[in-house]
């Protein structure tokens, strides 16, 4: 006789979000990390922050750029003001730097000519220029993915991508250029974009189990070994079948080998980790209605997968570039990317100006949260992070990429210098981004994309 | 350069061209041109002189407009195909040279074609390149179809593979499936949970009874009547209300108990719904399930419960209590989906489970050496079926001894490993690509035809989206499906599978697809069309007044919050024109419906433009405006004389899709009618668009209406070459807003639909606009439905090198009056879906 009585579950969704705020402000929360952690030096060589905690680093993207009027500082490098558009992290402020002059000469036209927005998207963290097509896609390795090869190995996931993005329209993207292009932002190699999960549930599922509370060890523990009892068969017979066919086909079968090899060393490192943490909250029941209880519940996602290291490196897509939402929580009906083509009318400007600070406001609020969790090392989660919020475009009215709205929040485990709003002359943002790869420990990584060098400081 | 001996094109003189021209067996005579030189000095004699007197006051002597210079040409450049295409293409739509220009003459035109084809194209006709194809991934619709047709398993992909990636407008473009880690993660979990779901891994199981839907709802009707909107037992939020169930136990015992229920909303009102209830369900008295419910994502919930039962009456009871009294925006009801009852668990009560002979017919052996048999007849059987094509043995071993592996082990059944083995099957990539071999007979030559296993698939895919059926299958495995192959395009196409076809290709193509999921601010697109200053300014003022949190407001405000939410809220009900899912159900069901009755009746593909009629319930042609009109059901609804509507182009889908949340865009119907229809999209814009304000002031256009200001833009030279063509043709179609409904004026302006298309007919309305389009550019329709057809049927963008297959798709059109038919017979007789390119063919 079965003995599978399920509790009555208590919980829903915004339970959950309360819920989380609860279990954080639970002392002694070096139990969800791996006691060993701090004690290994191995671990010290990549992704580790001086007092050998976890290091992360996040990619943020927002849609259509902003307007670049209220988006800057004014002041000095370490006595400035921050304008309209980011004044909600004014209570950040010794956290985050505003970062002026970084550009991305690939996302221009050049003689690619329109599609500026599917450019936005897959430019923003390879740096490279996209072949034009809507079927022979070729972008470059994203950062956070050339960081993840390099340092991704010491976490249960190398790196986790999310997006706020729900339905897609069929038919084609922006002006000649592949969807692939539009809906992604992390690309593992030039060919395979990482598909973002969009659902919060299966984010919650995948890095913890499924089931409630008590139960979720044990079900990923099985799941690992319902993959793992097919793997040699599969293994061997992709082996066999990318031999029989051409080399258009052979990278697809790259693809799906790569996904293989992928499972293999996740469990070998359920083997050697043990199961994940079961966090003491419910899993999210899925995608909420309303695009701000969406972000909210994406950026927690991230947040629990940072405060548990099952990832050090991640990507989240607010919406899309080329986004035309409406904003009906902050009253407005129009699309957001239509209004972006303001034709100067200064009500439409007012309206961009409000979506762009609200989509600000979610960050600042997702950055108190990570303020408000201690990492293994007594310091903050925030602290011990590096994370990117920005956009591939940078007036939206006009399609521009340079200057491109960008703020890099986090201390980096003490090794940056935030509370500044830095002016850097026009610059590569991979330039930034090589910055960031130093600090994550990846090593042998001279260049990327179009970089010429790497900031003078971060 | 084309390599020895795979290809032997023969070397022919230039007059042989002009002698072509006038032959009657023209498209399929011609021969193909070999060597640069020899291109360039058929193109000196014969093309250049066509140019010089058409094209070159634009496009050579030193001018480039649209950077097109087509008098620098030598033997190394003259095969640029990218260029070519683009004068192939302009040329047959008449977009060039412009209208105002000197026309060349059909025959000039033909002959400029037919070299472009066989000379810088190197198109042999009569053995044309079939093209690069790369091996196609099951999108996330054709896995779902495909484990249906394979295990009968409903398996939800949309909800838990991510979003297909998609180009040239369709998802099943082989190049652009790709597979990341965490995909593949998912195609082998998906691999497990639905055998875990389809085969039964005991021989013998407990007797289950489950109330769903109909039953249900009578299950439990004894209190109160069931509500009207769905089948399935429904208790709203916002009142407390409660219904009982008895349930007669005829055998006392333990039994497992399962609820299934799920919050839904049923108002498509783009606004939040924060109410929350309180959801109790007790059995005997005693509860069961007590918990706060609110709106989220319409996730099922389901309980279980081990009880024990004595003979006799079971009272069961589900009850909701509203917790909250917020506004109720969502129409939030508790729905109950299934009650099981499984026991009494007994050994004596126990039967085989349901299907446990469709996965193992007969008797299962029990000698050694006959299980052995029977364990690799299942695998075999499994496999074949489930990679569409015969398996070797040794992939039939490594499953048995997969399966043995398993059974083996200790508390597992022979079931059970028989269900491993279908696992690895389900997750290898030879079930998740389709893998073409080739015909044996055919493999020498340049380019082989497919074996009949991948011809199956090929169709199959094309027109169910799913995987070959039994008799697919068996003329595939007794080489006799090329033989017959218009029989089984008949039979494919009347089978009910062939709804795949009308929602995949009709619903990219159409949008259809994409209606749920339009943003349109309803409200706002109203009141744009119905000006209500008294309602507009409420609504002003509430928006302000409602950003004050309530105990900061002051008596006036309070007061201003309270009368002017009052009007708002009153309006919702009242005043709106519906924009619910079940009016926007019911317009991607006309054009679901309208295409489908078109390729079903044979009817004229010309028809998706113009007709007079079209598949209407009562709330759409309510929402049209067309009267007489009864009950949900679509029908074929006859349309007045002179009415609007009729064709693709005045369907809610389409009109909504091309729109901005508020306000409908010409431009972007203008787009889609070029895209769509007439199959020549516009260059995209340039990256330096002038701003307006240096050709009007501010003042002056913020008077002007969207028609005037559109005008303004086709005056600097740099727009006018694409707005001309876009404009009009989006112009025409202000009379219907972005909901699709008809409007004489907006923001009290009256609408002018009238217009002049690029290449010179002139039209006063959308219903003379659809007529020309279904008439004098009748050809620029069969070539772009003839392109979209051809991409979506191979999985990749159409080529130059089709340029030769696509001529004879049209051709086909022509001679049978567009017959959709003929049109996809004629597809699929073509040598792109025939055959495979030489792996060793190198195009020019």
């Amino acid at each position: 006789m079965p003995s599978s009585f399920t509790p009555p579950n208590k919980f829903n969704r915004r339970h959950f979000l309360k819920g989380l705020g609860a279990a954080i402000a639970v002392p002694g929360l070096h139990s969800l990390l791996p006691g060993s952690l701090l004690a290994n030096d191995s671990l010290r060589q990549a992704a580790t922050t001086a007092t050998g905690a976890p290091l992360r680093t996040a990619f943020v993207t927002f849609p259509n750029g902003a307007i670049p009027s209220t988006w800057w500082a004014e002041g000095s490098t370490t006595y400035f003001q921050l304008g309209q558009t980011l004044s909600p992290l004014e209570s950040l402020k010794s956290s985050v730097q505003v970062i002026q002059g970084l550009d991305h000469q690939h996302a221009t036209g050049s003689k690619d000519g329109a599609g500026d927005h599917a450019r936005g998207n897959s430019v923003f963290l390879t740096g490279v220029r996209l072949n034009k097509s809507a079927t022979d896609i070729r972008a470059g390795v994203s950062i956070d993915q050339a960081i993840a090869k390099e340092v991704g190995a010491e976490t249960r996931f190398p790196s986790m991508e999310l997006s706020c993005d729900k339905a897609r329209a069929s038919g084609s993207c922006d002006s000649g250029y592949s969807c692939a292009y539009q809906y992604n932002v992390s690309w593992k190699t030039p060919t395979t974009p990482m598909a973002p999960e969009s659902n919060p549930r299966k984010v919650f599922e995948r890095l913890f189990g499924e089931g409630s509370h008590g139960e979720r060890s044990a079900n990923a523990e099985r799941r690992m070994n319902n993959r793992r009892s097919i793997l040699d068969f599969v293994m061997d017979d992709a082996k066999r079948m990318q031999k029989r066919l051409g080399n258009n086909d052979k990278d697809k079968l790259d693809q799906y080998l790569t996904g293989v090899r992928e499972v293999e060393s996740r469990i070998e490192k359920m083997e050697r980790l043990g199961p994940n943490i079961d966090p003491e909250l419910p899993t999210p029941e899925g995608v909420p209605y309303s695009h701000g209880e969406h972000i909210a519940i994406m950026y927690e996602m991230m947040l629990l997968a940072f405060q548990t290291d099952s990832t050090r490196i991640a990507t989240l897509i607010l919406a899309h570039d080329g986004d035309n939402r409406s904003h009906e929580e902050i009253g407005i009906t129009e699309g957001h990317h239509e209004l972006t083509h303001h034709r100067d009318k200064q009500d439409r400007i007012e309206k961009v100006k409000k979506i762009d600070r609200w989509y600000v406001e979610q960050f600042a609020q997702f950055l108190n949260r990570l303020d408000g969790v201690k990492d293994v090392d007594g310091h903050s989660i925030l602290h011990n992070s590096m994370i990117v919020y920005g956009s591939g475009n940078a007036d939206g009215n006009k399609h521009s990429h340079d200057n491109l709205p960008i703020v890099l929040a986090g201390h980096g485990g003490g090794e940056l210098n935030p509370g500044r709003f830095v002016v850097n002359g026009s610059k590569p943002a991979t330039n930034l981004f090589l910055n960031m790869a130093d600090k994550m420990g990846v090593k042998n990584l001279p260049h990327f994309g179009d970089s010429t060098g790497r900031l003078a400081s971060i | 350069m084309v390599p020895q001996p795979i290809l032997r094109f023969t070397v022919k003189q230039l007059p042989l061209i002009s002698y072509l021209l006038f032959s009657s067996t023209f498209f399929f005579a011609a021969l193909p041109l070999s060597g640069n030189k020899e291109i360039f000095s058929s193109f000196q004699k014969q093309i250049e002189p066509i140019l010089d007197n058409y094209c070159y006051d634009c496009h050579g002597l030193g001018v480039s407009e649209g950077e097109v210079t087509l008098d620098e040409f030598s033997s190394n450049t003259i095969r640029d195909t990218d260029l070519w295409l683009r004068v192939f293409k302009n040329s047959r739509a008449h977009i060039m040279p412009p209208n105002e220009e000197a026309q060349p003459s059909a025959n000039e035109r033909e002959l400029l074609a037919s070299w472009i084809k066989i000379g810088p194209f190197g198109i042999d006709p009569k053995n044309p390149d079939p093209g690069k194809l790369t091996i196609q991934r099951l999108n996330r619709i054709e896995y779902h179809n495909t484990i249906n047709d394979l295990l009968g398993i409903d398996f939800n992909t949309l909800d838990i593979f991510p979003a297909d990636d998609s180009g040239e407008g369709f998802d099943n473009i082989g190049d652009v499936l790709t597979i990341s880690p965490m995909l593949l993660e998912k195609y082998l979990d998906a691999a497990n949970a639905i055998v875990a779901d389809a085969v039964p891994t005991q021989a013998l199981v407990m007797p289950e009874k489950k109330w769903n839907e109909e039953a249900l709802v009578n299950l439990f009707s004894q209190a109160l009547p069931v509500d009207e909107d769905e089948d399935n037992l429904q208790l709203s939020f916002y009142e407390p209300s409660s219904r009982t169930a008895e349930i007669e136990i005829e055998a006392a015992g333990n039994y497992q108990l399962v609820v299934r229920i799920k919050p839904r909303s049923f108002s498509s009102f783009n606004g939040f719904d924060y109410n929350e209830c309180e959801f109790t369900f007790k059995a005997d008295g005693e509860i069961l399930i007590n918990q706060i419910f609110s709106y989220t994502s319409g996730r099922i919930h389901e309980f279980v419960f081990d009880r024990t039962w004595d003979v006799g009456t079971h009272h069961f009871t589900a009850s909701v209590e509203p917790l909250t009294d917020l506004e109720k925006v969502k129409k939030l009801k508790m729905e109950i989906e299934e009650i099981i009852i499984r026991g009494p668990y007994s050994p004596e009560n126990s039967a085989p489970p349901k299907n446990y002979h469709t996965y193992f017919p007969g008797k299962v052996p029990t000698s050694r050496s006959k299980l052995k048999s029977y364990t690799r007849q299942l695998i075999t059987n499994f496999a074949t079926k489930a990679y569409r094509r015969p398996v070797d043995k040794a992939t039939i071993n490594k499953l048995a001894s997969l399966a043995e592996s398993i059974s083996s082990q200790k508390g597992k059944t022979y079931e059970a490993g028989i269900a491993q083995a279908m696992v690895a099957i389900l997750a290898s990539p030879r079930f998740l690509f389709r893998e073409e071999g080739l015909a044996r007979k055919s493999r020498n030559e340049t380019h082989a035809k497919i074996d009949e296993y991948s011809l199956a698939s090929r169709l199959s895919y094309f027109l169910w989206s799913t995987m070959p059926d039994d008799e697919l299958f068996d003329l595939a495995e007794t080489g006799k499906l090329r033989k017959n192959l218009e029989p089984q395009i008949e039979r494919m196409m009347s089978d009910k599978r062939f709804n795949n076809f009308i929602e995949n290709f009709g619903g990219q193509w159409l949008h259809s697809r994409d209606i749920q999921g339009v943003n349109i601010s309803d409200y706002d697109v109203w009141l744009r069309d119905y000006p209500n200053p008294v309602l507009r300014n409420a609504r002003a003022e509430y928006k302000i007044v409602r950003e004050i949190p309530e105990n900061n407001r002051t008596a006036e405000e309070k007061e201003t919050y309270r009368r002017t939410r009052a009007i708002v809220v009153a309006s919702y009900d009242k005043e709106r024109p519906d924009w619910s899912g079940a009016l926007k159900r019911a317009m991607q069901q006309e054009t679901e419906d309208y295409f489908q009755y078109i390729i079903n009746e044979d009817r004229s593909l010309l028809e998706l433009i113009d007709s007079d009629y079209t598949f209407l319930n009562q709330l759409l042609a309510k929402h049209y405006g067309i009267e007489g009109v009864k009950g949900a059901k679509t029908r074929k609804v006859q349309l007045p004389p002179g009415s609007p509507r009729g064709g693709i182009l005045t369907q809610g889908t389409i009109l909504a899709f091309t729109s901005n949340p508020t306000r409908t865009s010409p431009v972007k119907r203008g787009v889609f009618i070029l895209e769509n229809i007439l199959g020549t999209p516009p260059a995209p814009p340039p990256p330096d668009i002038p701003a307006l304000e240096d050709a009007a002031s501010k003042e002056q256009l913020a008077a002007m209406s969207l028609r005037e200001t559109l005008a303004l833009h086709r005056e600097e030279p740099l727009c006018s070459s694409c707005h001309n063509r876009m404009d009009p043709l989006g112009l025409a179609l202000e009379n219907f807003n972005a909901m699709g409904m008809w409007r004489d004026q907006e923001l009290e302006m009256p609408i002018d639909s009238e217009g002049v298309l690029i290449t010179g007919e002139r039209f006063l309305n959308i219903q003379e606009m659809k007529h020309i389009l279904a008439t004098e550019r009748k050809r620029d329709f069969y070539y772009c439905i003839s392109e979209k057809l051809l991409t979506y049927a191979l999985g990749r963008g159409t080529e130059y090198y089709d340029t030769e297959t696509i001529d004879y798709l049209v051709n086909e059109l022509e001679k049978n009056e567009g017959s959709p038919s003929a049109l996809l017979m004629a597809i699929v007789k073509s040598a792109p879906f025939q055959k495979r390119r030489h792996p060793k063919f190198k195009p020019e």
